[in-house]
């Protein structure tokens, strides 16, 4: 059968032979699929502008069968790695820091003791919710330029943590 | 005669676009006016701040001199809250001195004047016109109108000292020509002896409970890392002015910040991992007229704040791909 359609869309057919195959078509509708995958093909080997077929509707749904992957997964272990190794690094950096203060003299040692406790504190302030992001976006805002400083009222003045509009 | 006749429309033709011109550069130079006296003016005021059915009162005092500029803003009315600026460190009571935060400026912006660039964006994305006098706090003011193109954006109307060309009162207003908020000066004073505070003028740093210091990152930094994501829908008139890799307070992972700015309002987009973010809650929040958006994407959160109607930070929101995505 497919090899009479295909012939039969060459023109390689005899007339009777040619209707004998267009009525067999038209009593099998199952065989219509057969007749436009063979009309895509010769559309597409001939370059034509236009290609009869409708694959909109086989992409959709092969697209609906894939899961969505939107954003890229966060890198967690190696993060943990590099934590690991950072906090190895600073053991280490802060014990050769002790023993050189013991070296050069008492002098020194509480310098580096401070700057060890304000690492601590920046780690351990709290997070504000909005504030750090609207603080973090007044800087930038063009508006500060021509509100100045008022701009800031919006962190400063009292509000309902996270209303709702 | 008739040669005189012609040159006269000749004339009309060639005076008349010139007048036009200079009317619009008459509000263009009030805009300077206005960003110069903001930070340049010494001052220190009361005024009311308006948004939604709440109002409160704030106080603010703003000095210029050789060592630069000098701020502070406090709240006069629930938990402590306040403000305070020198040239680019900042300090933060945030609640009843249970956070301090000290950071210092990112963008070492230094004032005053406006740059063409802003003011072609504005001139693009607003029609700017000037419109009545008023007597605000006393003194004499002359109202500006920032009315938007289009409805992404609010309509801005400003008043400012006629003399100074410090803003006395300001308003902003959504389509329907509700106000979202309002500020207004009830107490002002210009210029003259400023009360110099302690903290007001830089020697604050001894006393604090908690701080951190965020040192202004290397420039390198700042622009090879964040080219993976990208802001699709951004409204037309919205230019990037910065992309930023930088720390957040209480986060432990660096967020990428981008800026857009359509000259007058701007939209920040956060993007962060899940990691970061407590019990953050999701979705839209606001704050007088700005308004602040969350999504969760993937594993990460994106956040998108500014002075803009809901409807822009939950369009620029959802606009935020991954690599093409």
């Amino acid at each position: 059968m497919k090899q009479e359609i295909s012939a039969l869309m060459d023109g390689e057919l005899f007339d009777d032979d040619a209707e004998a195959i267009l009525d067999k078509l038209k009593r099998n509708p199952d065989k219509h699929d057969e007749w436009r995958t063979y009309h895509l093909i010769s559309d597409v080997l001939r370059q034509s502008d236009h290609v009869h077929a409708n694959i909109s509707i086989g992409i959709r749904e092969r697209l609906q069968a894939e899961p969505t992957v939107i954003a890229p997964h966060s890198r967690v272990s190696h993060n943990v790695r590099w934590f690991a190794l950072s906090a190895v690094a600073s053991v280490m950096a802060f014990t050769l820091v002790a023993w050189l203060s013991i070296q050069i003299g008492p002098e020194t040692a509480p310098q580096i003791a401070m700057l060890q406790s304000n690492a601590l504190h920046s780690a351990s302030l709290p997070a504000n919710g909005l504030d750090d992001y609207l603080i973090a976006h007044q800087e930038f805002s063009p508006s500060s330029n021509m509100y100045g400083m008022t701009s800031y009222v919006h962190t400063v003045a009292r509000h309902q943590e996270d209303k709702q509009p | 005669m008739k040669a005189r006749f012609v040159l006269i429309v000749v004339l009309f033709f060639a005076v008349a676009p010139a007048f036009a011109d200079t009317g619009r550069q008459v509000d263009l130079d009030w805009l300077q006016i206005i960003a110069f006296a903001t930070h340049q003016t010494d001052y220190s005021g009361t005024f009311v701040y308006q948004h939604n059915d709440h109002m409160e009162t704030a106080r603010i005092t703003h000095i210029s001199d050789q060592n630069g500029e000098h701020e502070k803003l406090e709240n006069l009315e629930g938990p402590r809250r306040e403000y305070i600026r020198n040239n680019n460190e900042i300090l933060w009571y945030l609640g009843d001195h249970k956070a301090v935060q000290v950071e210092r400026q990112y963008s070492g912006k230094s004032f005053p004047a406006l740059l063409p660039e802003q003011l072609s964006a504005l001139n693009e994305n607003y029609l700017i016109h000037t419109a009545e006098q008023a007597r605000i706090a006393g003194f004499d003011t002359q109202a500006i109108v920032f009315q938007p193109k289009d409805t992404l954006r609010y309509t801005h109307k400003m008043w400012a000292h006629r003399d100074s060309g410090l803003l006395l009162k300001a308003v902003v207003l959504d389509e329907r020509r509700q106000v979202v908020e309002q500020y207004t000066f009830i107490q002002l004073k210009i210029g003259g002896d400023i009360e110099r505070t302690q903290e007001i003028t830089g020697q604050f740093t001894t006393t604090l409970q908690q701080q951190s210091h965020f040192a202004t990152p290397p420039e390198t930094s700042t622009q090879t890392a964040t080219n993976d994501w990208k802001v699709v829908a951004v409204p037309s008139g919205f230019k990037k002015i910065m992309e930023i890799r930088r720390p957040l307070p209480g986060k432990k992972t660096d967020v990428i910040h981008f800026v857009f700015s359509d000259g007058l309002a701007g939209i920040s987009v956060f993007i962060e991992t899940l990691g970061n973010h407590f019990n953050r809650k999701l979705g839209l929040s606001s704050r007088g007229a700005i308004h602040v958006y969350s999504k969760e994407k993937g594993d990460y959160l994106v956040t998108v704040v500014g002075e803009v109607p809901p409807r822009t930070v939950m369009q620029v929101a959802d606009s935020v791909r991954y690599r093409g995505q």
